[in-house]
């Protein structure tokens, strides 16, 4: 695949990842975390939190990366093994989006639903190429 | 130093993966089952979504430390960007460690005790461990940065 093209998906992946990354703090709200953790043990709720906020670190890094310093996750060996790992981390969550989350609230969300799935399914896409020698 | 940092690395990722399959008791001691069942089933399902995602980082930091230590300590931009968030990673999880959760509700046994002192040892030993290796790339040490 041609380099170029290759930088600029990993560049409009480190746009939709910083998009993600502001997601995570509209989902917080929009499904209540703080109100529906309010009832649950207090290990339970900092735990939750803190899973969140790495996973916000992670997307948040990857961001980062893809848009100040998108040559290094291609160029070399070692970039190309955080570009696979991170096409097997897209991929699964495609996977989780099928089959683990409540059908029923993927209905009611329909439009977010797939809007999700596609751009997983395109970052697993853009990582999974980078992460090939070229 | 070379040789210190590869014998680092690989007592680094055998104890992550040590880490990673000691992970797998937490929801029981933690009783996750019993304490998770109060929480709607989106939160539930978004719990251990986290917690799987955060358990494969920490799988995939293991493979890197075992697998690949030449390229991490190759002194390359990557491995100087992977060495840092790995640093910045273990040592937010060892200032939480210490300021963050509140252990109060943990049964306060000798195998709970000791579990904790280990974990606190293992994300000091990290820290120190990530932090030679991204002064290494960046050649603040000797015979370190890019060959």
């Amino acid at each position: 695949m041609n380099v170029l093209f290759l930088e600029i998906g990993l560049r409009i992946a480190g746009l939709i990842l910083l998009g993600l990354v502001l997601a995570n703090f509209v989902a917080a709200k929009r499904l209540r975390y703080a109100h529906n953790l309010a009832g649950s043990a207090t290990m339970v709720r900092q735990i939750f939190y803190v899973h969140c906020a790495y996973i916000i670190a992670i997307i948040s890094a990857l961001a980062l990366l893809c848009l100040g310093w998108p040559q290094l996750l291609h160029e070399e060996k070692m970039g190309r093994i955080v570009s696979g790992f991170f096409g097997l981390f897209w991929a699964s969550r495609v996977i989780v989006q099928l089959t683990y989350y409540d059908k029923g609230v993927r209905r009611q969300e329909r439009a977010w639903d797939v809007f999700f799935l596609a751009i997983f399914a395109l970052l697993s896409t853009v990582f999974t190429l980078a992460a090939i020698p070229q | 130093m070379k040789e210190l940092l590869q014998i680092g690395l690989l007592l680094g990722g055998y104890s992550l993966v040590a880490l990673c399959i000691a992970s797998f008791w937490i929801p029981k001691v933690l009783r996750w089952r019993e304490k998770l069942a109060k929480l709607t089933p989106l939160m539930r399902e978004l719990w251990w979504t986290y917690s799987i995602y955060v358990w494969s980082s920490h799988v995939f930091f293991a493979v890197l430390s075992l697998g690949f230590g030449d390229w991490l300590m190759g002194g390359s931009g990557s491995a100087m960007a992977m060495c840092t968030f790995m640093l910045l990673w273990w040592l937010v999880r060892l200032y939480l460690q210490f300021f963050g959760f509140d252990l109060s509700e943990v049964e306060p046994s000798i195998t709970n005790r000791l579990a904790k002192h280990l974990l606190t040892l293992l994300f000091l030993c990290l820290v120190i461990l990530y932090a030679s290796l991204l002064s290494w790339n960046a050649g603040w040490l000797p015979g370190g940065g890019l060959p």
